[in-house]
């Protein structure tokens, strides 16, 4: 009993960030409607994946990202492995670029996230062009990936509290 | 915070793994891309569709619970203030709806005189299942709801989903107990609709905003479309009854119409899901509409009511007294059931179905038959 309760938390802590990423693919999915629907829902599953690939990669494994996404897919009920690229490409960039991140001032992470957003909406926009035939307007998406952008900082304070603090117990 | 993850680093090798297997994870998701680029509704996705609903359906329910309360209270808040506003807005509207309320009571008085006198077969009422939206796509080129209800409620792939003030639109995904509703703005939803006034049909298509246009118009028809005509569902395809509201025409140019919908979606909060199903075309009835068509064409106006009356009118109502399409219509299970049974055996075995000692109907039954076999 008294071995039990170190694995129990080590099992919990090892799964909290995908299971956050989770949480974040469900509140994507709940009728929010800020400011009257007006402002869409900031992608919390791409922060969660651009922060513990850098700071704890072992925490987001690739195939936590691919069920992510592949969660995120079929929820939404768009095409199957649009957002699966985006997140394990994302994933890709920063773990490519991880040596750079670490340590740097967390403005440039920011910025380091602000282009991961920008790459990755792009290339969502493109493929929903592709698979509609036709140019899909660009502004919903941009909109939702500045509210993502500008809610950065604050959610990095969180999760860096909560890797800190609870799963990494420094 | 600066240096934060720096004593962290890895060994090169398990960098060099995770790329290896992030890499074959990305050829995975493209092809499942590729897959459903072909066959975006192919039956393996869309099963797992409705399985991730139905196990995440009380996981949203419980999620949206303090948003709905949040919403209620920020709404009475703001109701508290408004209270004078809208109570002199409501005297006004209701009585304009009382004025229309005397006017339907009429003509639902004249149409049934109308249908009466001239034996329609009514199409199947529609039953309807109620259900609370628990979830919204929040994805930018997705617009669809999660709903409370699904196949055990009786809800069925393709049925229309109305919220307060008109058609929302339909269901794609259906799970045990929860669907995902396809909004009329979505890119992909396309809705047979009817325009009063100029008496033309069309197809309404989503495109990514809030309006959705109207396509398959012919030029001709496109000149009399003015802005504020009422738009409303056109029954064609059997899947919607025909009637329920969509919205109005707001814009009409050369290169679009589009429709501003009475539905607004961010108060939809419950909505209705229209069990319906069509009735076929009943082959003897429409022998029998043919038969009287051609008394008539002898006989004088006056005398064609009563003559036709049993031998025209006997026809189909012993069809629907066999049949059970108009039985159960509170029943949505048996209804959708009987109705898709039931034009199958009348049109294989029309005389078995007739009573045998109602000699007059029989006989109506055959010469039918003989006239135009």
């Amino acid at each position: 009993m008294v071995e039990d309760r170190p694995l129990f938390t080590s099992v919990a802590r090892a799964i909290t960030p995908t299971f956050l990423g989770f949480i974040g693919v469900l509140f994507l999915v709940t009728p929010v409607r800020l400011f009257e629907g007006g402002v869409p829902t900031p992608l919390f599953p791409l922060v969660v994946i651009f922060f513990w690939s850098i700071y704890g990669p072992g925490y987001v494994p690739s195939i936590s990202t691919f069920l992510i996404g592949l969660f995120q897919d079929l929820i939404l009920g768009g095409p199957i492995g649009i957002w699966m690229v985006v997140y394990l490409l994302v994933q890709y960039l920063v773990i490519t670029q991880r040596d750079y991140f670490l340590g740097r001032d967390q403005h440039v992470v920011w910025l380091g996230f602000a282009i991961c957003s920008a790459g990755g909406g792009l290339l969502v926009w493109l493929q929903h062009s592709v698979l509609a035939g036709t140019w899909v307007p660009a502004i919903p998406l941009t909109m939702q990936m500045l509210v993502t952008i500008a809610c950065y900082p604050i959610i990095a304070i969180a999760f860096s509290q909560l890797h800190r603090r609870v799963i990494i117990e420094q | 915070m600066n240096d934060f993850g720096q004593q962290r680093r890895q060994r090169p090798g398990k960098q060099g793994s995770r790329r290896l297997s992030l890499i074959f994870l990305l050829t995975v998701s493209v092809l499942m891309l590729v897959v459903s680029m072909y066959g975006a509704r192919a039956s393996a996705f869309e099963k797992a569709r409705a399985m991730v609903l139905d196990l995440f359906e009380p996981v949203l329910t419980v999620f949206s619970m303090p948003i709905n309360w949040v919403d209620n209270r920020v709404g009475d808040v703001g109701d508290y203030f408004n209270v004078l506003d809208q109570n002199e807005q409501l005297r006004a509207e209701n009585e304009e709806l009382r004025a229309w309320m005397q006017e339907a009571l009429t003509l639902r008085q004249q149409v049934d005189y109308f249908k009466q006198m001239m034996d329609v077969k009514v199409a199947d009422e529609a039953s309807f299942v109620d259900a609370q939206v628990i979830g919204e796509s929040g994805g930018p080129y997705q617009r669809s709801l999660i709903v409370n209800a699904g196949t055990a409620d009786g809800v069925e792939v393709g049925d229309g989903v109305i919220g307060t003030s008109g058609l929302v639109g339909h269901i794609v995904t259906a799970g045990k107990s929860s669907s995902r509703v396809l909004m009329l703005t979505d890119f992909n939803n396309r809705t047979p609709v009817f325009i009063e006034g100029v008496e033309v049909e069309a197809i309404l298509a989503g495109r990514f905003q809030d309006d959705p246009e109207l396509k398959f118009l012919a030029v001709r028809d496109r000149a009399g479309i003015r802005p504020g005509m009422r738009v409303i569902t056109s029954g064609t395809g059997g899947n919607l009854p025909r009637g329920l509201a969509v919205g109005e025409i707001a814009q009409s140019t050369d290169d679009m119409i589009t429709v501003r919908l009475f539905a607004q979606y961010n108060d939809t909060d419950f909505v209705r899901i229209v069990d319906y199903t069509f009735a076929e075309a009943d082959p003897e009835q429409e022998e029998s509409l043919e038969a009287e068509a051609g008394e008539t064409g002898d006989a004088p106006a006056g005398e064609t009511a009563p003559a036709g009356g049993p031998a025209g009118a006997g026809t189909p109502q012993s069809g629907r007294q066999d049949a059970p399409v108009g039985d159960s219509p509170t029943e949505p299970g048996t209804t959708q059931e009987a109705a898709s049974t039931v034009p199958s055996t009348t049109a294989s075995t029309p005389l078995q179905n007739t009573p045998a000692p109602n000699t007059p109907v029989a006989e109506a039954i055959a010469d039918s038959g003989d006239v135009n076999g």
